[in-house]
C-alpha cells in the first residue's frame, strides 16, 4: 500500500506536491521520495521516514520545479531502506518512476533485464519499470510507445506514474487494480491515489479505470486504453466536498457550529462580570433614562433586557428598535442609549447612536467586533467575546447578549439593593451552570428536536407564543425560523390569542408554546391556558416544557421536554431549542443555511 | 482508500425477504442495496472493496464475481459462522497494511446522498479516526453519541435506557486505522467496546450526516429505502428495446428497462421502475414507488402501488398489491389483494420472530417470500409475512 501524488503546472509545484503526498500518508508510510524536473533535468530525492520529516530534512520546498511526482511507501517487497524507496530511475537516469501495487512477474522481468545488462539498485519489484521504459524507448524513440510496450509486459497490480527528460512537461501514468485518478485544474493538473491528493486545488476528478493510461501536461490530458490504444472519453467526477469543512470544524454548517459554541461563549461572557460589566452598570446607574437599542435579533435581545432589568433591578428600560429610535426617544445629557450589535456596523443602530449623540445623550454598546464603527462611536462599550460569528443567522451572539443582559440586570439590582446579596450570588451561580446545561441539552435532545422539525417541516405557518420573558424568546425563535427556513413564523405574547388571533387557528396553523418551569406558577398557568385555548379549537401545539414526559398527555400535539433547570436559565435554554428547531427545519427543507436569501451578515444599509 | 463492507449478517428481522438472500441483495428502485452502495463508493473515489460475506453468501459471491460494470476491485471474505460485528471486521485484518486507514461500512444502511464521500472528507479534515453520525428518523432508533464543540466524540451509548436521551447515532460508516484490529482483539472482538476505547483515547471524531439515512431493520424499511432512492431520480429512461403500446400514459419519472412490454391503456405514475423483460398487461395502473424486477408479468387491470416486487414474479389479473414486498418467482393469483390498512386507521403491526412490532404506518400490506403461490381470490391481511415457498390455496365462493 503506497500513495502517489503528482502535479504539473504553470509555476513551481513543490508546495502542492508536499500537501498532496501529506494527505496520502494515511495509506501507510515508512519512506518517501520525490522526482522533480529542473531545467529539463531530473532531480530525485528520497529517504526513509514520514512525509513531513522527509520534506524538512531534504529541504524539498526550496527546490523549484513545474512538474513533480511524490511517493509514500509502505514496504511489501524489500526492506525499508533508502535504496528501496521510490522514485526509481532508469540506468540512463532519464525516467523516474513511482509505483503502487505488486508486479507479480518481476523476477522473470528482472532476470531478463539483468541478462541484457541493466543494473538494479533495489530489491523491489517496482524497479523493473524504469528499466523497461528505457529499453523500449531506445527501440521506439517515443515515450508513449515505450509506456504501452512496458504495460503490456507487466503482470500483477499497479498504479504507476513517471516523468522523463525525453518529454519533460508531461506526467505519464497507468492503472491496473491499484487506485489512480486525475485532478483537472485550470493552471495545474494532478494525479493521485485518491481525491485527498488534490482536493484542495481542484474539484474536477477523472477516475482512471483498469487497463487505461493517461498523459497529462499543464494544459491538457488524454486517457487511452493500453490494449486497444483508443482514446477513452472520461466523465469528469465532481468532488462535492465542502471547501469550508475545516473552517467549519467539521460541522455541516456554521450555524450548527455556532450553536455548539454557545457553552463557550456564555463562559466567556461570565468572565466579563467583574470589570467591564461593573463599569457599564455604573454608567446605567448614573443615567436617569435608559433605552435598550437593537434591530432584528438584537431588538429581541433588547426586549429580553427589558424583562431582565424589570425582574432583577426593578427598573423599566424600554427596548426601542434602532430604526424607530429617532421617532421615539427623548434624550438629554442624563439619558443613555445602550445599543446591542454583533457586528458593530449595523446601519440602523449606528444611525440611532449618532442621533443620541447629537442630542447630548450618553451612549454605550455591547458588540462582538473590536474596532467596529459602533465600538469607536460610543462612550463606553463591552466586547462580548463570542468569537467570529460567520453564519448570517445569529445564534451564539444573540444568546450571549441575552446572558449579558441578565448579568447587567443582576449587577444593577445589587447596586440599587433591589435584590439581596444572597439572591445575587444564587442567580450568578445558576448562570454559571448554563454552559454545562446547554452542552447536555445539545448532546441529549437534538434527536427529539430533529424528529419533530423534520416531521412538520412542510408546515407553512407557525405561531410562536410566550408570556413574560418567554415572549422575546418566542420572537427571536420565530425570527430564526423566518430567516433560515423561509417559513412564516409569528412571535406573539400568549395573551394576544384571545384578542383576535384565535380566529386563525385551523389545520394549517401550527403553534409552538414556550412554557416556563412550574416554579414560576402564575406564568406557567397562564401559558398553559394559551395551550388549552388552541387545543379547544383543535389546533396543533408543540409544547416546549420542563415537566415530566407524558404528564400533559392530551395537552400537546407534540412535546419537547427539557431537563429541570434554575428558573433564571429557563428562557436561555428555551432559545437553544428554538434555534435548533429552525435549523433542522431548514436542513430538512434543504435551505442554504449559512447564506439565507435576502440577508447579509451585518446590515450596513439603511 | 480501501473499503470493507460488512454483509454477512442474517437480517433475521427482515424475513421472509432475507431468508433466501443476503440483505444487501434486496432489490430496490430497479437496482439493489449492494449496487447502490458500490456506485456511491466508486463516486467517492474508492478503488478496492472487500465484502465480508456469510449468510446466503453464494448470491453475493456470484454478484461480486460478475462485477465488471463499475470498475471497482471487488473481493470477498467469507465469514464462516454467524458472529458479532467485531469478528466480522476482524476478517478484513489481513487486507489492510500497518499504518493504513480504511473505510468500514455496515451493509444494511442506505443514504440519499454520498455518505462515504462525506466520511472521507471528514477524515481529510481531521486526519484521525472518523465515525459517521446522524440523527435517526424515528425515536426507536435513538442512541446517544456525545460530542464536544470540536466534534470529538466523548461518549457513545448505543441503546439508551429510558426516554431522556435522543441524539446522534452511529450511522454505519467509519474511517479507521489498521491498529483498530488490535484494539478489537484487546476488547474481546467487541465492536462497541473497541469504539469506546478509541473514544477513551480521545481519538474518534464525528462526521455529521444531515441527508437522508435509514438503517434497514424491518421489512417495511425496504419500502422506505426504495422511496429514498426513487426520490433522488431526476430523469426518466426508456430502453431502446422496450415496447410501449398505444395509450400508455407515463407521468413523472419512470425507468423502463430493455425488453419490457407495456400493453395498451396502462398508466405509469412515477417514480417507478419496470425491470428487464417484464410485461405489464392492458389497463394496469402502476402507481408511484413501484419497483418491478426483471422478467415479471403483471396481468390485465392490476394495480401496483408503493411496492417492491423481485424478479420473475407473476401477478394475476385484477389484483392489487400495495405497500408490500414480494420476493422472487412469486405466483400471485388473479383477483388477490394485499389489504393495506386497518378499518380504524390504527398503525399496522407485523409479527417479527415471536413479537408483534408496530410499524407506525397506517398503510402497510404484506411481505411475501420467494416462490410463494397465492391462489386466486385471496385477501392478505395488513402486515402479514408469508414464508418462502408457501402455498396459499385459492378462495372460492362457489365450488359446485
Amino acid at each position: 500500500m503506497c500513495g502517489i501524488s503528482g502535479v504539473v503546472g504553470l509555476r513551481n509545484v513543490t508546495d502542492m506536491l508536499f500537501e498532496g503526498i501529506l494527505s496520502l500518508e494515511y495509506r501507510g508510510y515508512d519512506s518517501c521520495g520525490v522526482a522533480l524536473m529542473k531545467r529539463n533535468k531530473l532531480t530525485i530525492k528520497k529517504n526513509v521516514g514520514g512525509v513531513e520529516e522527509f520534506f524538512r530534512k531534504e529541504n524539498i520546498l526550496s527546490h523549484k520545479s513545474k512538474i513533480g511526482l511524490a511517493h509514500t511507501r509502505w514496504a511489501t517487497h524489500g526492506k525499508v531502506t533508502r535504496d528501496n524507496t521510490h522514485p526509481f530511475i532508469s540506468a540512463d537516469k532519464k525516467f523516474a518512476v513511482v509505483h503502487n501495487g505488486i508486479i507479480s512477474n518481476h523476477r522473470a522481468l528482472r532476470d531478463q533485464l539483468e541478462r541484457e545488462g541493466f543494473k538494479f539498485e533495489s530489491e523491489t519489484d517496482s524497479e523493473v519499470i524504469p528499466h523497461l521504459l528505457e529499453k523500449f524507448y531506445r527501440q521506439e524513440k517515443d515515450v508513449e510507445e515505450a509506456l504501452v510496450k512496458t504495460l503490456n509486459l507487466l503482470e500483477g497490480t499497479f498504479a504507476l506514474a513517471f516523468i522523463t527528460e525525453y518529454q519533460p512537461g508531461s506526467i505519464f501514468c497507468a492503472k491496473r487494480e491499484s487506485p489512480l485518478m486525475l485532478g483537472i485544474g485550470d493552471e495545474f493538473k494532478f494525479i493521485g491515489s485518491d481525491f485527498n491528493a488534490f482536493v484542495e486545488y481542484t474539484r474536477n476528478a477523472v477516475i482512471i479505470d483498469d487497463g487505461e493510461y493517461a498523459i497529462i501536461s499543464r494544459d491538457a490530458y488524454i486517457v487511452k486504453n493500453y490494449f486497444t490504444r483508443m482514446e477513452v472519453e472520461k466523465p469528469i467526477t465532481k468532488i462535492d466536498w465542502d471547501s469550508e469543512t475545516s473552517k467549519k470544524g467539521g460541522y455541516p454548517h456554521y450555524m450548527l457550529k455556532e450553536i455548539y459554541e454557545q457553552p463557550q461563549t456564555i463562559s466567556n461572557a461570565l468572565e466579563l462580570l467583574d470589570g467591564p460589566l461593573d463599569e457599564l452598570a455604573e454608567l446605567i446607574s448614573a443615567s436617569n433614562r435608559v433605552y435598550l437599542v437593537g434591530v432584528g435579533s438584537t431588538f429581541y435581545v433588547a426586549k429580553f433586557g427589558t424583562y431582565a432589568f424589570s425582574t432583577y433591578a426593578g427598573e423599566f428600560f424600554p427596548a426601542v428598535s434602532s430604526d424607530e429610535f429617532t421617532a421615539l426617544a427623548s434624550l438629554d445629557q442624563n439619558s443613555l442609549a445602550l445599543a446591542i450589535s454583533q457586528s458593530g456596523e449595523t446601519f440602523d443602530t449606528l444611525t440611532a447612536l449618532k442621533f443620541a449623540k447629537s442630542q447630548k445623550s450618553k451612549t454605550a454598546a455591547i458588540v462582538n467586533v473590536m474596532g467596529s464603527s459602533i465600538a469607536r462611536l460610543v462612550d463606553q462599550f463591552v466586547m462580548q467575546g463570542s468569537g467570529p460569528e460567520i453564519s448570517v443567522i445569529s445564534t451564539k451572539a444573540a444568546l450571549t447578549q441575552m446572558t449579558l443582559m441578565l448579568l447587567l440586570a443582576l449587577k444593577l439590582g445589587l447596586k440599587k439593593e433591589r435584590i439581596s446579596k444572597a439572591k445575587y450570588k444564587e442567580h450568578i451561580n445558576s448562570l454559571r451552570e448554563a454552559p454545562e446545561i446547554i452542552h447536555s441539552v445539545l448532546n441529549e435532545r437534538s434527536g427529539f428536536i430533529h424528529r419533530v422539525a423534520s416531521r412538520y417541516a412542510k408546515s407553512k405557518h407557525w405561531l410562536y407564543l410566550g408570556r413574560g420573558v418567554y415572549f422575546p424568546i418566542a420572537l427571536e425563535s420565530a425570527l430564526k425560523m423566518k430567516e433560515v427556513a423561509y417559513v412564516h413564523a409569528e412571535g406573539m405574547p400568549g395573551g394576544f390569542l384571545k384578542h383576535g388571533t384565535l380566529a386563525l387557528i385551523d389545520d394549517d396553523i401550527f403553534s409552538i408554546v414556550f412554557i416556563p418551569p412550574k416554579a414560576d406558577k402564575a406564568l406557567y398557568e397562564s401559558t398553559i391556558h394559551c395551550v388549552e385555548e388552541i387545543r379547544a379549537r383543535s389546533g396543533f401545539v408543540l409544547g416546549i416544557h420542563f415537566d415530566e414526559r407524558g404528564k400533559n398527555r392530551n395537552l400537546f400535539s407534540e412535546e419537547l421536554i427539557l431537563p429541570p433547570v434554575p428558573p433564571i436559565l429557563a428562557p436561555i435554554i428555551q432559545l437553544v431549542i428554538g434555534q435548533l428547531f429552525a435549523y433542522f427545519t431548514a436542513t430538512t427543507l434543504k435551505r442554504t443555511v449559512d447564506r439565507p436569501r435576502f440577508l447579509a451578515k451585518s446590515v450596513t444599509v439603511g | 482508500m480501501k473499503a470493507v463492507i460488512l454483509a454477512a449478517g442474517k437480517g433475521t428481522n427482515l424475513s421472509p425477504i432475507t431468508t433466501t438472500r443476503p440483505l444487501p441483495m434486496i432489490g430496490l428502485a430497479g437496482s439493489t442495496l449492494f449496487d447502490n452502495t458500490l456506485d456511491l463508493l466508486k463516486k467517492s473515489g474508492i478503488n478496492d472493496v472487500f465484502v465480508v460475506v456469510g449468510h446466503q453468501k453464494e448470491k453475493l459471491i456470484a454478484r461480486i464475481n460478475d462485477n465488471n460494470r463499475n470498475g471497482l476491485n471487488l473481493h470477498y471474505i467469507i465469514q464462516s459462522k454467524n458472529e458479532a460485528i467485531g469478528r466480522a471486521v476482524l476478517q478484513a485484518k489481513s487486507k489492510i497494511s500497518p499504518g493504513e486507514y480504511f473505510l468500514l461500512i455496515y451493509g444494511d444502511t442506505i443514504t440519499s446522498e454520498n455518505l462515504f464521500a462525506k466520511a472521507q472528507q471528514s477524515f481529510h479534515t481531521f486526519k484521525c479516526p472518523i465515525a459517521s453520525i446522524c440523527l435517526p428518523p424515528s425515536n426507536e432508533m435513538f442512541g446517544n453519541v456525545f460530542l464536544n464543540a470540536q466534534m470529538k466524540i466523548t461518549q457513545i451509548i448505543e441503546k439508551p435506557k429510558g426516554d431522556n436521551l435522543g441524539n446522534y447515532v452511529l450511522s454505519g460508516a467509519f474511517v479507521l486505522p489498521e491498529s483498530f484490529f488490535s484494539l478489537l482483539e484487546k476488547n474481546g472482538r467487541n465492536m462497541e467496546k473497541a469504539l469506546k476505547s478509541l473514544v477513551a483515547e480521545g481519538n474518534l471524531m464525528a462526521s455529521m450526516w444531515e441527508d437522508g439515512w435509514l438503517d434497514i431493520v424491518y421489512p417495511w424499511h425496504i419500502l422506505e429505502a426504495n422511496k429514498m432512492l426513487m426520490d433522488s431520480w431526476n430523469e426518466s429512461s426508456i430502453a431502446k428495446s422496450a415496447v410501449l403500446e398505444a395509450n400508455v400514459t407515463i407521468q413523472g419519472v419512470a425507468h423502463i428497462a430493455e425488453g419490457a412490454v407495456i400493453k395498451a391503456g396502462a398508466v405509469l405514475e412515477g417514480p417507478c421502475s419496470i425491470g428487464e423483460g417484464s410485461y405489464i398487461g392492458n389497463n394496469s395502473l402502476i402507481r408511484s414507488y413501484t419497483s418491478l424486477g426483471a422478467n415479471c408479468s403483471v396481468g390485465y387491470g392490476v394495480e401496483l402501488k408503493n411496492c417492491v416486487i423481485l424478479d420473475r414474479t407473476r401477478v394475476g389479473r385484477l389484483s392489487f398489491i400495495g405497500d408490500s414486498v414480494l420476493g422472487e418467482n412469486v405466483d400471485f393469483g388473479a383477483g388477490s389483494m394485499t389489504v393495506n390498512r386497518n378499518l380504524d386507521w390504527t398503525p399496522i403491526t407485523v409479527k417479527i420472530g415471536n413479537q408483534n412490532v408496530s410499524s407506525g404506518l397506517t398503510k402497510l400490506g404484506a411481505f411475501v417470500g420467494d416462490n410463494v403461490v397465492v391462489g386466486a381470490g385471496n385477501m392478505i391481511k395488513p402486515g402479514t409475512s408469508v414464508a418462502p415457498g408457501k402455498i396459499l390455496p385459492a378462495c372460492y365462493s362457489v365450488t359446485d
